[in-house]
């Protein structure tokens, strides 16, 4: 409160404050004396009350607007603001990664909450003791690391990513100056099975390899949500296609074996399999292989498919055909003109042979291009590029014909045998459950070709070199495929690569539910090593197997019944025998 | 002057112990908000203090779920089922003794009880007739 000076107002602003301030300061401090001096002015105005009164409202006024400001912000605060209140800005059961699952929710990969023991040896009373109990109770525990710890100066990290029963039987220990820090640790409960489709992660929990690299940022995401990520892989038909494999490929004594399904309507994969699973190395993707006959599927597709030939066109395999110097034969030679059907079902390599040069390298490359042998598969796993030819002669399209000369990963393979029993549309493989939503098939051949190659490998398998990929009632179609390796620069007739490529059900119209099934055998050390005794055994019991779990029926069709028992009235109006 | 402005003057200076009873109410009014807000904002930490517990406790189940999870998915990994049921002697059914619910009717009727008629066991096995003849 100022003191009464009824001179005040006369009297003007101490000189120091105005030399100090800016001219731009200089009407503030007129102001405050103003206000300073308003009481003086008004009793020598004869209003004193007025005065007082002013300045009660003037304060009130202000103490009025600081308040209403204060109310205002209080219930913007509680009211408007979104994601108010205590823990709720984020999921309660938010992960940094989400659960890995299966189509069908089975967990493929979680996070589970580990712990880092820790060592503050000044808090430990008898340190040898200490040591014994540890070592009892954690018997993996590293002996010199323990006793750096123990014996060192400061609090020290012992062993970490022990399990939550592990850090019990520590703790109930009692021990002095042990303590435990939570780490989040990625676990894979179902260890080598489908290692291969899950991938790994690092400690910082970024995706290293397979769908863990793949969809890193949507599982990341979907962790902060509290929800899973699911694949389209489904664990029942993985386990048997694993399971399966395995037994194919010791019984053949095999180097190493490939096993992929996939639903060729959407390119999923549901299975994908690389054996022995202790290899890191997914040959499905990683390893590229001369296929041999499995490409004659591709050959008799594209001479169907530009017209040039059918059904009935005949093909004269009576004798070795001649490139030059080079002598093409058959592995299984029947010394006859044969009908399409029948270069395929024999497996022909004259009779493709000669389809591929009649085609020319033109059309052979753009229809091998359709079908995405020429370069990567696109795969949200990153594959091997093919081994292409370095030049497109004669000779060169007659090995191309039958599965020479180029070497391709099985991924490839499944890809380009799901475009031909889809209806012609070529559908990029994937991991994403319900298929890639940014990609369009692209059709590649009509949908009368790719009928016509189901049912020619339908009757493949009833008649022809896949016999033992049959599972009945489930009308399984595929070509077998028998290479020799390149060993050396030469081809080694003891080092082979059996094949079979299969789908099921083959029959019914082409956008039909229908799935592909392709089993690869590297260097099978029994005889005979074809694909049709090595590969297709494996794929008729997986067919048989997997069924169930698709919701495929077992059906009849026009050459078996849905038990699998022959129907005579086929094999009499074909006039074969065989 | 008005007499409802005379009688409103007169109350809002009527003093109890020379204090005007208008100060009186304010001032009691300010208490009983303070002490309102007190009630509210003590209210709302306990709130809060329950809601971070039970937080925690879904986050701790949360997490007991997940080692269950795990623990399950180890379990019933197909190829430790499939080993184990291959230990037990278990294989594959055979398509011979597998029926569809729609193919009950047309499997082989299970004999009357107390028959005393010994049937010769069926040469052919149960089995579903094909459904599509084409």
């Amino acid at each position: 409160m100022s003191v009464q000076d009824p001179h005040a107002g006369s009297r003007p602003a101490p000189s120091w404050g105005v030399r100090r301030f800016t001219p731009s300061w200089r009407w503030l401090t007129e102001a405050m004396w103003w206000v300073e001096h308003a009481f003086g002015r008004a009793r020598a105005d004869a209003r004193p009350e007025e005065d007082t009164r002013v300045r009660i409202f003037v304060i009130l006024s202000a103490f009025s607007a600081v308040f209403v400001c204060l109310t205002l912000g209080a219930v913007h605060a509680a009211l408007l603001t979104a994601g108010a209140g205590a823990g709720a800005d984020s999921h309660p059961n938010a992960v940094v990664r989400a659960d890995l699952v299966d189509r069908n929710g089975a967990l493929l990969a979680t996070n589970i909450v580990h712990y880092g023991l820790y060592i503050d040896p000044a808090q430990v009373w008898d340190r040898r003791a200490a040591a014994a109990q540890i070592r009892r109770a954690l018997p993996r525990v590293s002996r010199t690391r323990l006793q750096t710890a123990l014996y060192g100066d400061r609090r020290l990290l012992v062993v970490n990513r022990l399990t939550p029963r592990e850090k019990v039987a520590v703790h109930n220990l009692a021990l002095g100056g042990v303590s435990f820090e939570p780490e989040d640790v990625r676990v894979h409960p179902l260890g080598e099975s489908a290692r291969h489709v899950i991938g790994s992660v690092d400690t910082g929990g970024v995706g290293l390899s397979a769908a863990e690299r793949a969809f890193n940022d949507e599982i990341r995401a979907a962790g902060a949500r509290g929800e899973s990520f699911q694949i389209s892989i489904d664990l029942r038909v993985q386990g048997v296609l694993e399971n399966e494999l395995a037994a194919a490929a010791t019984a053949a004594g095999a180097l190493g074996a490939v096993g992929i399904i996939t639903d060729v309507q959407t390119g999923e994969v549901l299975g994908m399999a690389s054996w022995p699973a202790s290899n890191s190395r997914n040959l499905a993707t990683a390893a590229t292989y001369e296929m041999g006959s499995v490409f004659k599927t591709f050959t008799v597709a594209a001479a169907i498919d530009t017209g040039r030939a059918d059904m009935n066109t005949l093909l004269d395999a009576s004798e070795a055909f001649q490139i030059g110097s080079r002598r093409i034969t058959d592995f299984h030679a029947q010394n006859k003109v044969m009908t399409l059907e029948e270069v395929y079902l024999h497996s022909s390599n004259i009779g493709t042979s000669r389809l591929s040069t009649e085609m020319g390298p033109r059309v052979m490359r753009d229809y091998f291009e359709r079908f995405g042998l020429m370069s990567r598969a696109p795969f949200e796993i990153p594959s091997e590029a093919p081994i292409l030819p370095g030049e497109w002669s004669d000779s060169t399209l007659a090995s191309l014909s039958f599965g020479y000369g180029i070497s391709i990963t099985p991924m490839q393979m499944a890809a380009a045998m799901g475009a031909l029993t889809n209806g012609g549309r070529f559908i990029p493989l994937t991991l994403r459950k319900g298929g890639r939503p940014d990609v369009r098939g692209r059709q590649i051949v009509s949908p009368e070709t790719s009928l016509t190659m189901l049912d020619l490998m339908r009757r493949n398998v009833v008649r022809g070199s896949g016999g033992r990929a049959e599972a009945p009632g489930l009308r399984v179609g595929g070509k077998t495929g028998s290479a020799n390796k390149s060993v050396n620069g030469r081809y080694s007739t003891a080092h082979a690569v059996s094949t079979f490529a299969g789908v099921f059900p083959a029959d019914g119209p082409v956008n039909a539910r229908r799935y592909q099934i392709l089993v690869l055998i590297d260097e099978p050390q029994t005889y005979p090593r074809t694909g049709g005794f090595v590969a297709a055994p494996a794929v008729g019991r997986i067919a048989d197997r997997i069924a169930g779990f698709l919701g495929v029926a077992r059906k009849a069709d026009p050459y078996r019944t849905a038990l699998g028992d022959r129907i005579p009235g086929f094999e009499d109006l074909e006039g074969d025998g065989r | 002057m008005n007499p409802a402005v005379a009688t409103l003057n007169r109350l809002f200076a009527w003093k109890i112990r020379g204090i005007r009873w208008i100060e009186i109410i304010g001032v009691l009014l300010v208490g009983v908000m303070v002490f309102s807000v007190y009630l509210a904002k003590a209210g709302a930490a306990r709130e809060g203090a329950r809601i971070s517990e039970l937080e925690r406790k879904i986050s701790d189940n949360g997490q007991r779920v997940r080692l269950l999870r795990a623990e399950v998915a180890r379990l019933e990994q197909p190829n430790r089922l499939e080993a184990l049921s291959r230990g037990a002697g278990l294989v594959p059914v055979d398509v011979h003794r597998q029926a569809r619910v729609e193919n009950l009717p047309t499997l082989a009727p299970i004999p009357e009880p107390g028959s005393v008629v010994i049937a010769p066991p069926p040469s052919v096995p149960a089995a579903p007739a094909p459904e599509v003849e084409r």
